[in-house]
């Protein structure tokens, strides 16, 4: 069958302790894991084991990133697929990524690693599965973010990257950055019918944009970009502003390592039906408003920094 | 391709039927308090899409002596997907009607139709005739038209509720024909079920394209659609109010059972309608685990502000 859900992100942490109390107490997730140099992570409202694996090391950056799959012999298909194009996979066995079943590795000519697996344990939302009161004490003073919402990828050969995604295991393409030859260089791609689960932009190969989180009111982005102002966590330049790109109310800041994280609200819904709905293009003096709509310019080191 | 998604992908529309001369004041309606565009006209039918919707249409009024729910139109990926379902439907005895293209709605293509047991009439469809997004497709400014600002202007039709005697078997239905899985649902001291939503999409907003509750009949309980969150709701509903709309289920509530956040009200002709925001999250898998509300908590369940809200009150249909 399908990828059916952008699952987690496992990435660096120079100092695990640090991140481990950014993604609790900034960002808002709870701890589902702990193994030697590893933190496991789920926001309140999303029911799988994790969705964000600390690794304690000596850089910042990607190790990898987990999708899910609606059948279990999607594995065995995409494992045929993949080296129909040449790419490498490797089989990681149940486990070896806490509280998941089996998983394929599949490099991505972008350098990127996408790990694909059927079983997530669950761990529930927080409040319960079973009549929940749906508010939560003792947070950090604001709302939780309800799950992963999406990740941009910086890497090499993104072109030849999102043609894999898109013909090989169905990721369908929403939305679309093009330079000055007319030809597109950023990809923003859903498994879902939301507008984006993952996008790539050209950069130095396994590189990591940013994580965005989902917040349900624009009301608490605000709140958000207030918080991570009073708690000197550095955001973007601009504070709050809005994507054209995906219609989405937003606020970029940086985890310890320097990973950049976003919280976003926004409920543009991808059409999903494949090829049924060209991607939205944006080019030329559309870019700017594409990219940052009230500013309508963006600065250099948006794009440029990356871990 | 090696993977490949398979079978409904979104909730294309909702069809309903009034009778009398209605229609005018249908049209009324939905252009200036619910702000959707209007996208065909027919001496008996309106059709009407959101604008962010890129289809001919969502919303399909009938003039009809049988006033009712129509049907819910369901879009599939291709024929083959139609082939598929129409094959299992008739092996497992269910009468399936096929239209060709634009003879059962115009703009729409081939498609199949039946009627769920205890549940409203489906009809699956792979094509349906595309205006592209109100703003195009080349760097949209992707916000309301301005013609349609201080109206509900809605983004999506978001799911279609309806009340039926028997919400178990039209759930397990739903789930074992088309495919569909429980987000949420609320079970009796028996562990039967009683009311159940319904998903095949996953969207930031309302987590369910189909809501079951209970009732004696088949009837259409409410048509839903999105807004991009809370504080829309808030001023939506003072924009209805403004032009003398009543909100019905004492104003604006957050609904733990579907954790959403909207307003319900009538249209002129007593359809009833709803617009949300937020939700849970929903993911296509079958290990996805449903919430599960017990009937002695429904009170609850509906509403986590008005303690006043009965539920059986809640759960009567409109048309």
């Amino acid at each position: 069958m399908a990828v059916s859900r952008l699952s987690y992100l496992s990435i660096r942490a120079l100092d695990l302790a640090a991140s481990e109390k950014h993604y609790t107490q900034v960002v808002g997730l709870r701890v589902t894991g702990r193994a030697p140099g590893q933190v496991y992570l789920q926001a309140h409202e999303s029911q799988d084991h994790h969705c964000i694996i600390l690794n304690a090391s000596d850089r910042a950056g990607l190790d990898h990133v987990g999708f899910k799959v609606n059948d279990p012999n999607d594995l065995n298909e995409a494992e045929v697929v993949a080296k129909e194009w040449g790419l490498k996979t490797r089989r990681v066995a149940a486990g070896v990524v806490m509280g998941q079943g089996e998983g394929l590795s599949i490099e991505l000519p972008s350098g990127h690693i996408f790990n694909l697996f059927y079983h997530a344990e669950k761990v529930g939302y927080s409040y319960g599965m079973k009549d929940p009161d749906i508010i939560l004490d003792d947070l950090e003073g604001i709302w939780p973010v309800t799950h992963l919402d999406h990740t941009l990828l910086a890497g090499n050969d993104v072109d030849k990257t999102a043609k894999f995604l898109r013909e090989a295991l169905d990721f369908n393409l929403t939305e679309t950055i093009h330079g000055p030859d007319g030809q597109p260089f950023a990809f923003f791609m859903t498994v879902s019918n939301t507008i984006h689960n993952v996008a790539f932009a050209p950069g130095p190969p396994n590189s990591l944009h940013h994580i965005a989180f989902y917040v349900s009111d624009r009301a608490d982005v605000i709140r958000r970009v207030d918080m991570l102002k009073h708690r000197k966590v550095a955001t973007f330049d601009y504070g709050i502003s809005r994507h054209g790109v995906a219609g989405v109310t937003t606020v970029y800041f940086h985890d310890p390592s320097g990973n950049r994280n976003e919280f976003q609200c926004g409920v543009y819904e991808a059409s999903n039906v494949r090829d049924k709905i060209p991607p939205i293009v944006w080019a030329g003096e559309n870019i700017p408003r594409g990219v940052f709509y009230y500013e309508s310019a963006v600065l250099a080191n948006f794009f440029e920094v990356v871990t | 391709m090696a993977l490949l998604r398979r079978g409904i992908h979104r909730l294309g529309y909702a069809r309903i039927a009034v009778k009398d001369l209605r229609l005018l004041k249908t049209r009324d309606f939905y252009a200036n308090e619910m702000g959707l565009l209007e996208t065909g006209i027919e001496p008996n039918r309106v059709m009407f899409r959101c604008w962010h919707e890129p289809y001919k249409f969502s919303f399909v009024v009938d003039q009809n002596e049988n006033q009712g729910l129509v049907e819910i139109g369901l879009h599939v990926r291709d024929d083959l997907d139609l082939e598929n379902f129409q094959q299992k439907l008739e092996a497992a005895g269910v009468k399936v009607q096929v239209a060709a293209a634009d003879t059962e709605l115009k703009g729409l293509g081939k498609s199949i139709a039946f009627d769920v047991p205890a549940g409203p009439r489906i009809r699956l469809f792979a094509d349906i005739q595309q205006l592209g997004y109100v703003s195009g497709f080349e760097g949209p400014d992707w916000v309301a038209p301005k013609a349609i600002r201080g109206t509900a202007a809605p983004l999506n039709i978001n799911h279609v509720a309806i009340t039926s005697p028997d919400p178990e078997r039209c759930s397990a239905f739903l789930a074992d024909m088309l495919g569909f899985l429980t987000s949420e649902k609320i079970v009796d001291e028996k562990g039967k079920t009683i009311s159940a939503l319904l998903f095949r999409m996953a969207k930031n907003v309302g987590g369910q394209e189909i809501a079951i509750y209970p009732g004696a009949e088949v009837k259409l309980h409410h048509i839903a659609f999105t807004k991009e969150d809370s504080s829309d709701i808030m001023s939506d509903g003072y924009f209805l109010r403004s032009d003398g709309i009543e909100l019905d289920l004492l104003g604006p509530l957050r609904q733990p059972y579907g954790n959403t956040f909207s307003v319900h009200f009538f249209d002129y002709c007593g359809v009833r309608l709803e617009l949300c925001a937020v939700g849970r999250m929903t993911e296509v898998h079958p290990e996805i685990q449903p919430v599960v509300w017990s009937k002695s908590n429904l009170r609850e369940a509906l509403s986590y502000y008005d303690e006043a809200l009965v539920p059986e009150e809640f759960f009567m249909p409109c048309l």
